[in-house]
């Protein structure tokens, strides 16, 4: 977004000035409102429809932070095995969950290579498809 | 007031862990411009015995035997990462100063003995890896040239645990005289081994040496190191780094160019890059040097050609620069040679408050124009806006063959996430 605040040139001979120059400011600035902590945030796309039940879904733009307290069944993005995965995480049962009937708990065992990577504060979904594609250079 | 210097382990091959899962547990190599030779290595690859500075051809086939993974530098994430990691490093402290793209200085106003230094090291260490997920280590010390002693302690000798302090005098001396005459900031290879010619072993006898003494023989800025080595402070955060002389963008093409329009295209590249580095640094330029040559490893004769430009009037313009080269081109090609590099240098650099005008000879900079320029290009990325003499398709363009994702910059290549 660029921010500028919109300046408008009247001259007095056109007629009155708004009266709501005085009110123009800032744009609304979606980061501002989604992202607590900008340096340990990162953005992802949601692949699957696991987590439907806590209304993640295919496609959807996910904002992770890092900073963020995980709690038991926080929302997580996690790297199990080589992959990064979103689940809810039952730390007293070291279970991870999914949202979803046909997506059965996932037990962490001995020899996973697991770390949780952050908490999924907050997710964007694209009711009108949105190409990434198109930011492509 | 205390110093840390803050710096992060293997930075290239660090960042490279953190947005590919799948390379977490894989050992890595990183190529330089034009995938040329290794440039960092992650902890699996050392232990294998890869080394830094290799020419890539060499050992790539070693490498993927053993299941390495080489990559081309991803500048792009690497300037990410690293502006996230000084943002967290800003809480910390009262004052920051970046340094490079992987170490910072950091100042603190408050007296020596107040705060525990080496646990605030520790939660620097945590905050970071947590937060950006880069190992760094941490070194304290009451000069810049103690901190940075700390920091090689905090990594590199023996029982280091990634945070150390050197406050008092027994902790300089245990510290000092570990450390190798190379290690000392501002001392030089080249230097050290006259210092040991003159029975100065260690880091400690440096600081041991009378500090006039050491400006008689060396220098005042190797008198400098010897009272920052005392606790003395003598730098300060401009002398660190200060405005540079001389600004150079150069490179090698990732193909020999043969071409006129082709070197005049690299050649405007090279201008661009060099007018924003000195308007960054709000100086004016009195001259150019452009250049061009063959490779001295082809079989034809090498060839090397510089050309000289003054301006009329010193200049930050980055459209001055370029007629510059508009002008140097044709004494710099020359048709049949093979081109490898291209460079464009500024000299003869000045401040911009303190220029004095010319009665004769008006400037045709236009400062908003290029401030329009800078802050497009910051913000849409690099190239976004360009002068058309640099050309549409530029054959010469960087070789990256093993790029992984700007997962941090581009929409179309942040991480996917599984949800199944």
């Amino acid at each position: 977004m660029i921010k500028v605040i919109p300046f408008t040139v009247s001259a007095g001979i056109v007629g009155f000035e708004s009266p709501a120059a005085e009110y123009t400011e800032l744009g609304l600035d979606l980061d501002a409102l989604l992202i607590d902590k900008p340096a340990a945030t990162f953005l992802g796309l949601a692949q699957g429809n696991s987590m439907v039940g806590d209304g993640i879904f295919d496609g959807d733009i996910l904002i992770v932070s890092r900073a963020e307290e995980v709690k038991h069944m926080s929302i997580v993005v996690a790297c199990l095995n080589g992959e990064f995965v979103c689940k809810r995480v039952d730390k007293q049962n070291r279970v991870l969950r999914s949202a979803s009937k046909q997506h059965a708990p996932y037990q962490l065992r001995e020899g996973d290579d697991f770390s949780i990577e952050g908490v999924v504060i907050r997710s964007v979904r694209m009711h009108k498809p949105v190409s990434l594609n198109r930011f492509q250079s | 007031m205390m110093y840390a210097l803050c710096d992060v382990t293997s930075m290239y091959a660090s960042v490279e862990k953190i947005y590919n899962p799948k390379l977490r547990n894989s050992g890595i190599l990183v190529l330089s411009n034009n995938d040329g030779c290794v440039v960092a290595l992650c902890p699996i690859a050392k232990r294998l015995g890869f080394k830094k500075f290799v020419p890539y051809f060499q050992i790539e086939k070693a490498a993927k035997e053993a299941g390495i993974v080489a990559l081309s530098s991803n500048y792009e994430l690497y300037a990410d990462v690293s502006s996230r990691m000084f943002s967290i490093l800003e809480e910390y402290c009262d004052e920051l100063h970046e340094y490079s793209i992987d170490e910072a200085f950091m100042a603190f106003d408050m007296p020596l003995h107040e705060k525990d230094w080496l646990q605030l090291g520790y939660d620097i260490r945590k905050a970071i890896w947590r937060e950006v997920k880069l190992p760094v280590g941490v070194g304290f010390g009451p000069t810049a040239t103690l901190a940075k002693a700390a920091n090689h302690a905090s990594k590199k000798l023996p029982g280091a645990t990634g945070s150390s302090v050197i406050n008092t005098i027994d902790e300089r001396k245990k510290i000092l005289s570990q450390m190798a005459l190379a290690d000392v900031w501002g001392v030089g290879s080249r230097l050290s081994k006259r210092l040991t010619d003159m029975g100065i072993k260690n880091a400690y006898a440096l600081s041991q040496q009378p500090p006039k003494k050491m400006r008689k023989y060396f220098s005042i800025l190797l008198e400098n190191t010897v009272r920052e080595l005392n606790g003395e402070r003598r730098l300060q955060w401009d002398d660190v780094r200060p405005a540079k002389k001389e600004i150079y963008s150069t490179r090698s093409f990732g193909q020999r160019i043969t071409d006129i329009e082709q070197l005049k295209f690299s050649l405007v590249t090279h201008c661009e890059v060099v007018a924003r580095k000195l308007r960054d640094q709000g100086s004016l330029a009195g001259s150019a040097v452009f250049f061009a040559a063959s490779s001295p490893h082809d079989d034809a004769p090498y060839y090397k050609r510089s050309v000289y430009h003054q301006f009329t009037v010193p200049t930050a313009d980055t459209r001055e620069v370029i007629k510059g080269a508009a002008a140097a081109i044709a004494q710099l090609y020359m048709p049949g040679v093979r081109f490898y590099k291209a460079g464009v240098g500024l000299v003869d650099l000045r401040d911009k408050n303190f220029v004095q005008g010319d009665l004769f000879n008006v400037s045709n900079d236009n400062p908003e124009l290029m401030a329009a320029l800078d802050s497009i290009n910051a913000r849409y990325g690099r190239h976004t806006m360009h002068f058309a003499g640099r050309g549409i398709e530029q054959k010469f363009a960087m070789k990256r063959r093993f790029l992984t994702p700007r997962s941090t910059t581009r929409w179309s290549e942040i991480p996917v996430i599984h949800c199944k």
